[in-house]
């Protein structure tokens, strides 16, 4: 008895401590974004003072709208560019379909600096000048392994006979593949969206090597207002950053769920 | 009703997979109006033929006529033939309306006889819910696919193949996935389906009793050879080697020698039967079927042997009967318990001999 009682204590604190060392850092700091006081030793009363001179501040504002704008089109393109080329790997023949996925999901798993700095080399050694549309190519590069990872699946599940069946019917291939396969696909399509999309928003790494100081993301801002000493304001944007994140990861996650109900 | 117009003519045509040559020179022709099945255990090449027809697959070698024309190489989407899948094979994105006018919207006006859009959409309308009768399925224009049964996703699928008005129609094991009571309706009900719209059939099945009730010529297939091509009445009754008795019902398939014409010899017995033509001494297989065994006082059998088990069937009671050391499979309607002697006889023209099968993979 005292020692299953012994036990599950031993495991509520365990567990306490692996949530304390995930969160306690990011909880400190959303803290902090509503603390009246410049300090960080020191509690000095609830304000929303640091959220409001964020919107009010045009170099955080410009770099918002740089951030939102490469997400977007990375995310457009990098759909676009991994669907099509998913549906071609999964016609090919089993083998070279499998070494073809491996090769591509490799890059996720890549340190995010050795991407940044490969991709960095390759501009200056094609003469292109780093800002903001080399940083749109990087981010459509390492978006695109997560839209095949979410669309492989679907594709995997697909009745063969489905872009049979069409053919059958009088569809030219073409005329096929967006009549049946891509509406077949779509929830995939979209969920490799939504995390190419979260994985833009989320870059720091990689834009900080593959941009200049000319075209800063919100990343950049708030590594580069690190070294003039931290304002509040700073941890009111990472704060609001992690929450955006946070909320598109859930979105993602209870999409996929619903997915794999249905 | 079928006419002697040969529809489809499939000459030479043979199938190899990488190192695996799943069809070997398959000669065969189809007539206008006729149900044929292709019946065959997996893997003996059926589906493989019927992929051919629909264009998915390219013969090895060999052509596929289609009224006298070659049509080889013409893609699925340019022919006049539709395909019933599997599984169905529905399209989950569209409602039930719109599985079946999936093959009508693609078409232009003209080819409707209509002369403009708005009329086309009202042609179309009109054989959607005339084919929605015809399965049965009315008033479900606006259902999802996902919320049928099994069965009722197979009516959409047949529905869906016919409205575009095929020549041909292939079926590939269409009610492998329907449980018992609801596969022997719909055999009848495509059958009169068939009949009704004087369109050609071709169904694969594996089921011999699938075949044999709805079919108007029976190809039975094994290792990518077609064994016999027949009537069903014929195939059951005159099979033509070990294989196809065996496949098409239940068989007592024994090692025997002929004699002479018309005299076999096996379980050391001599039998008269109706076969001629045979080399003398040929060893050659002989198949009786289990209902063709009668039972008989011991004393007055051209056989004897021990009842080992018996089971009730239904209509009938199946007995296994050692002789020797064969065990008979015997069917009839009089039960003898087990522990019995028994002798069984067999009149002539029920033992039916056959050639040996070559050896061969």
């Amino acid at each position: 008895m005292s020692v299953k009682r012994g036990s599950r204590i031993f495991r509520a604190v365990w567990m306490a401590l692996v949530l304390v060392f995930l969160y306690a850092p990011i909880l400190v700091m959303i803290g902090l974004s509503f603390n009246a006081s410049v300090s960080r030793s020191q509690w000095a009363g609830f304000t929303l003072r640091w959220y409001g001179e964020l919107f009010r501040d045009p170099v955080i504002l410009g770099a918002l709208e740089t951030t939102l704008e490469v997400a977007v089109i990375a995310t457009i393109a990098s759909t676009i560019i991994g669907t099509l080329g998913v549906i071609g790997m999964h016609a090919m023949k089993k083998g070279m379909a499998d070494l073809l996925i491996n090769v591509s999901y490799l890059p996720m798993t890549t340190p995010d600096i050795v991407t940044g700095v490969s991709l960095m080399l390759m501009f200056l050694f094609a003469k292109v000048p780093l800002g903001k549309w080399t940083m749109i190519m990087a981010h459509i590069a390492f978006d695109i392994p997560y839209v095949l990872f979410s669309v492989m699946p679907k594709l995997r599940q697909m009745n063969p006979n489905l872009y049979e069946a069409a053919l059958d019917l009088g569809c030219h291939p073409m005329k096929a593949l967006y009549k049946v396969i891509i509406p077949e696909i779509t929830p995939g399509i979209f969920t490799g969206a939504m995390l190419a999309f979260t994985m833009s928003l989320d870059d720091f790494v990689i834009s900080y090597f593959t941009s200049s100081d000319m075209y800063p993301n919100l990343s950049r801002i708030v590594y580069s207002s690190t070294k003039l000493g931290v304002k509040p304001t700073m941890y009111a944007l990472s704060t609001l950053m992690f929450v955006s994140i946070l909320l598109l990861l859930i979105l993602i996650n209870r999409r996929t769920k619903l997915e794999e109900l249905s | 009703m079928i006419q002697d117009t040969r529809l489809i003519e499939i000459k030479g045509v043979s199938k190899s997979f990488g190192d695996t040559q799943v069809l070997h020179e398959m000669n065969l022709y189809i007539r206008k109006r006729e149900f044929v099945t292709l019946l065959g255990p997996s893997g003996c090449g059926k589906t493989t033929l019927l992929r051919i027809l629909g264009g998915f697959e390219m013969p090895t070698t060999g052509e596929v006529l289609f009224k006298g024309k070659d049509m080889t190489g013409i893609p699925p989407y340019k022919r006049r033939i539709n395909t019933v899948f599997q599984k169905y094979a529905l399209f989950n994105h569209l409602n039930v309306y719109d599985n079946i006018a999936f093959g009508l919207n693609l078409k232009k006006p003209e080819q409707l006889g209509c002369g403009s859009r708005a009329e086309m959409k009202a042609e179309i309308a009109r054989r959607v819910t005339r084919m929605l009768k015809l399965v049965k399925m009315e008033g479900y224009e606006k259902r999802s696919t996902n919320a049928l049964s099994g069965g009722q996703q197979q009516r959409i699928a047949i529905a869906r193949a016919l409205v575009n008005e095929p020549e041909v129609l292939l079926l590939d094991e269409p009610l492998g996935a329907l449980d018992l009571k609801l596969r022997k309706e719909m055999q009848l009900e495509l059958k009169a389906m068939q009949q009704q719209l004087g369109i050609t059939f071709i169904y694969v099945t594996h089921d011999q009793e699938e075949a044999l009730t709805m079919s108007d010529t029976i190809v039975v297939m094994n290792g990518g050879r077609i064994q016999q091509i027949g009537d069903p009445k014929g195939i059951y009754d005159e099979p033509k080697n070990a294989f196809v008795a065996d496949f098409i019902g239940e068989s007592n398939i024994i090692d025997g020698v002929m004699l002479e014409d018309d005299l076999v010899k096996f379980s050391d017995t001599e039998f008269q039967c109706v076969d001629e033509g045979f080399a003398t001494n040929e060893p050659v297989d002989v198949v009786i079927r289990p209902e063709d065994i009668m039972i008989v006082g011991e004393d007055v059998g051209m056989l004897t042997g021990v009842v080992e088990s018996v089971i009730f069937k239904g209509v009938h009671y199946e007995m296994m009967i050692r002789s020797g050391d064969y065990r008979w499979k015997v069917q009839s309607t009089t039960m003898q318990p087990a522990g019995t002697r028994v002798g069984m006889t067999i009149v002539p023209y029920n033992i039916h001999i056959m050639h040996k099968l070559p050896k061969e993979a």
